[in-house]
């Protein structure tokens, strides 16, 4: 038995196991279709989304060549590697230079935010090998990179774990007392990384999209680590697919609709953020300039993207597909696992065609583990066709056809082939098989074959019919219908229209949306709330926070009257963040929040609780419009914040309050 | 008159005859004068999903030859065997400059069974009777392969004295996948055991199919774990009076 069937086995054996994937799939598909029904036209966009990646990849030179010249533009230092190799020696490179102008130490502490490419070429590897000091800050990837482990799933990489695993997991590694309390662990892990993000010499984190027209890049977390990676370190450095490029902001604004909606069943994961340059030197919490490092790596893309496997470069890694397949629900990622036993960077139906694809023969069987059942077809945002393309992987590029399949079943399926080919000898076989299976099971129609075969594993085989339809078929003459007879049976279609939702106020949308999303809302009259405001930190036993130079409506010295002390930035103690913003969606419950000089994106970042105060005029109804406003290009860095921060990474359990604020008030000025 | 060319498929025709012959007798009776090409094997579809295309092309080449000499349209009793023809022939063929016409051509004309009756004959109303409980299953080619869900739903909708009983998680596969069940036995198993968990939840005696391998697949389960369920395809169920 291969490596890969022993690890088949030992999945389904593992009852821990099993439920935790049970409890994944169940949960995400529900999500998901809740999240798509607030979609009215979803097969549309589907359509859209994929003729946008389909032109993408058609023309990737040319789109990749845009963007890497407008993220130059915009002070972004550009680097691009040629497969794993070369990336991991362009980090070490940048991350070796850091501080040497002053007194260097030799071990970097880097923060790491979650990248499935940096998965691909083993970054962390890399840089601990060197000697760097690499803490993995998503709560789901720190835990399984303190179990010594690889993610299972591309979206939820502790997938595989149940709380008790996280207890045990924490009291071991971290010396707190056993606990299944998820809030208890989720504060541990916060209070821990909490350092690391205010400590780190360097932020590493991945990337969702590369917009050509602007040179932005979008990185979708839920979490706020990678709010924090990107904000907090002075270098950041980020780590993209070459393939991960859409040409306008108006793409993103559809791509951003389908992603978290299929992801995790959010309509806007909870950080959306958009950087367009380096943060400027007084918006960061720690002195000096931040630089920003971009490093777009190939390793097999380019050959992917010349090979009939082509269209699995569209893919966004939503992880869709890996909850919706039920070969994936019974193994996860852990078990796709190469010829040499090692994990498979992608796992799923994505990964069985990605893996073999970027990474070569190594993983070429993973393709076989499938049903063709279609199911990852069906909910893939950007309408892959991935049975189609497994069963390319499964032919092979040269050759080499029925690739990663067993020996015995290729020579069956060669026999079948030869007999099939002539009537005559397919109508001898059959009439062979009849007379070979009444032999073997002359009492009853259905055979118990033994386990070694495949098929007797789980389930019995039909005798082969003595008198096949091929000689019992006879024509039949037609006792003429009346035509009137057909026609009365003749059906009537209907088809049902869906009448149109109306329309909410778009103040009353946002407040529904974000309250939903365990964020406040309080509406108040402009002469109001300054008084509201104190009302609501004193609530709170608040007497100092952390506020924008000026926020519009509230006035500081009317706060200071009342013995609430303001500062500009960051003390870690203080517990409020005061912050306007740039605008809000009403459809999602987000805000908007531009970085200025004055405008530090910090404060909406650190404090445990984010105030934020908009007047209702600010309001748009979707993030198209949103992405027309001049600050999405202009600004350093945008955050697009939808409810106070959060997890499910442990159990699928929602828990409120990462790294990010664990309250979001939202002040609405009429 | 209409005339249709039968493609019995290689799982009827060697296992299931008694499907071939409801199917027979159900589009006899809409008016339809139906054909059997004699030398007609299999579709190509095993070998072809496991990867196995040089093996494939001469069983597509024959099933072309065949058929596209008869008259009329090429009717199927199997979602995955007419998702292969209509699907799958173009991407076997895709740089193929004389067969791909030739397979567009056949793809143009083949319909599986359910969508046969109730799209191309407009009848959804066969005056079948049958007693008490029957669950539907929508087999994975047919249903997500080729879009066809509302045909047999249609169809059983108007059987008369049947009280339809809707499958839980019914778009699961039963973990059939032609080479996939003998090669990944374990996987399949487990998938096998959730469809079957499903159809006990429903405390209806039959499950109603509109394909032959997901038949036997569900069946040889069935038997192998001593349930009394039994697997019937739709050709049946509408030929029962």
């Amino acid at each position: 038995m291969n490596t890969f069937h022993q690890s088949i086995r030992r999945s389904i054996q593992n009852e821990n196991l099993q439920q935790a994937l049970d409890a994944n799939t169940e949960r995400r598909l529900k999500g998901r279709i809740a999240a798509l029904a607030s979609l009215s036209n979803w097969p549309e966009r589907r359509q859209r989304a994929h003729a946008i990646r389909a032109d993408v990849i058609a023309h990737l030179d040319s789109y990749l060549g845009q963007f890497i010249s407008n993220a130059e533009k915009n002070g972004i230092i550009v680097h691009r590697a040629k497969d794993a190799d070369e990336a991991n020696k362009i980090i070490l490179e940048i991350v070796n230079h850091v501080g040497a102008d002053g007194h260097p130490p030799l071990q970097k502490l880097i923060a790491k935010s979650k990248s499935m490419v940096s998965e691909e070429i083993e970054l962390n590897h890399s840089l601990e090998k060197a000697g760097h000091h690499v803490v993995e800050t998503d709560l789901g990837e720190y835990i399984v990179q303190l179990r010594k482990e690889k993610p299972a799933h591309i979206i939820t990489p502790a997938v595989h774990l149940r709380r008790s695993d996280v207890g045990k997991l924490f009291h071991e590694k971290i010396g707190i007392p056993y606990t299944e309390d998820i809030p208890t662990l989720t504060n541990t892990a916060r209070k821990i990384l909490r350092e690391v993000f205010l400590t780190a010499d360097i932020g590493i984190s991945g990337v969702n999209f590369g917009v050509a027209e602007s040179g932005t890049f979008c990185i979708v977390t839920n979490e706020g680590n990678g709010r924090m990676v990107t904000t907090m370190p002075p270098v950041h450095i980020a780590l993209m697919g070459m393939e991960r490029i859409i040409p306008t902001l108006d793409d993103l604004a559809l791509m951003l609709s389908l992603l978290p909606r299929s992801a995790t069943g959010q309509k806007l994961s909870v950080y959306t953020q958009f950087i367009n340059r380096p943060l400027n030197p007084s918006a960061s919490l720690r002195a000096g300039n931040q630089k920003r490092h971009l490093v777009i790596v190939d390793n097999g893309r380019t050959r992917l993207r010349n090979s009939p496997l082509q269209e699995s470069l569209y893919c966004i890694r939503c992880g869709a597909c890996l909850n919706a397949c039920p070969v994936f629900r019974e193994l996860s990622g852990h078990a796709y696992v190469g010829n040499d036993g090692s994990i498979a960077p992608y796992p799923g139906p994505i990964g069985s065609i990605v893996s073999p694809g970027l990474l070569g023969n190594n993983f070429v069987h993973l393709a076989q583990a499938s049903s063709l059942c279609g199911a990852c077809k069906d909910v893939c945002p950007v309408g892959i066709d991935l049975p189609k393309l497994l069963t390319r992987v499964r032919a092979g590029e040269t050759q080499n056809q029925g690739n990663g399949l067993d020996p015995i079943a290729k020579f069956s399926l060669q026999m079948y082939s030869r007999i099939a080919r002539h009537p005559r000898l397919f109508s001898v076989s059959q009439k062979f098989a009849a007379l070979a299976t009444f032999l073997v099971s002359p009492f009853s129609p259905w055979i118990r074959l033994p386990a070694f075969t495949g098929w007797g594993y789980s389930k019995d085989f039909p005798r082969f019919a003595s008198k096949p339809f091929r000689e019992r078929f006879q024509h039949k003459k037609i006792n003429s219908v009346p035509e009137s007879e057909v026609s009365r049976l003749r059906m009537q279609s209907q088809e049902t229209l869906q009448s149109a939702s109306n329309i909410k106020d778009k103040v009353e949308k946002f407040s529904e949306e974000l309250t939903a999303l365990n964020g406040n809302v309080r509406r108040v009259m402009q002469e109001n709330l300054n008084d509201e405001l104190i009302k609501f930190l004193r609530e709170k036993n608040v007497d100092a926070v952390m506020i924008w130079d000026k926020v519009s409506g509230v006035d500081e010295a009317y706060l200071t009257a009342a013995g609430i002390r303001s500062e500009r930035s960051g003390d870690a103690n203080i517990k409020v963040g005061i912050t306007g913003a740039t605008s809000a969606i009403a459809e999602t419950g987000t805000l908007v929040i531009a970085s200025a000089k004055d405008q530090p994106l910090t404060t909406s970042l650190l404090p445990e609780i984010h105030v934020a105060v908009i007047k209702s005029s600010k309001i748009l109804e979707t993030l198209e419009e949103v992405m027309k406003l001049d600050e999405i290009k202009s600004s350093a860095s945008i955050a697009l914040i939808t409810g106070p921060s959060r997890t499910a990474d442990i159990e699928m359990t929602l828990t409120i309050g990462v790294h990010g604020p664990k309250e979001l008030m939202v002040f609405i000025v009429e | 008159m209409k005339t249709a060319q039968l493609f019995i498929t290689c799982l009827v025709d060697s296992f299931f005859p008694d499907v071939g012959e409801a199917m027979v007798d159900v589009l006899t009776s809409a008016g339809v004068d139906v054909e059997f090409p004699h030398d007609q094997t299999c579709c190509g579809q095993p070998p072809f999903n496991a990867g196995l295309r040089a093996e494939t092309r001469p069983m597509a080449e024959q099933t072309i030859r065949v058929f596209e000499s008869a008259k009329g349209d090429v009717v199927i009793p199997s979602g995955s065997c007419a998702h292969m023809i209509r699907l799958n022939y173009e991407e076997l063929f895709a740089d193929d400059p004389v067969w791909l016409p030739r397979a567009k051509a056949l793809a143009s004309r083949t319909f599986e069974f359910t969508e046969y009756l109730v799209d191309v004959l407009g009848v959804t109303d066969f005056g079948a009777h049958w007693d008490g409980p029957l669950t539907y299953h929508p087999t994975c080619h047919l249903h997500r392969g080729l879009g066809i869900d509302r045909q047999p739903k249609e169809l059983l909708a108007n059987i008369h004295g049947a009280q339809i009983i809707e499958l839980p998680e019914v778009q699961d596969c039963c973990g059939f996948g032609g080479i996939f069940s003998v090669e990944h036995p374990e996987l399949s198993a487990e998938m096998l055991k959730r469809k079957i968990g499903n159809l006990e939840k429903t405390e209806s005696p039959t499950l109603v199919v509109a394909d032959a391998g997901c038949l036997m697949h569900i069946q040889g389960g069935l038997k192998r774990q001593k349930k009394n369920q039994r697997v019937v395809h739709i050709a049946e169920i509408l030929n029962s009076k």
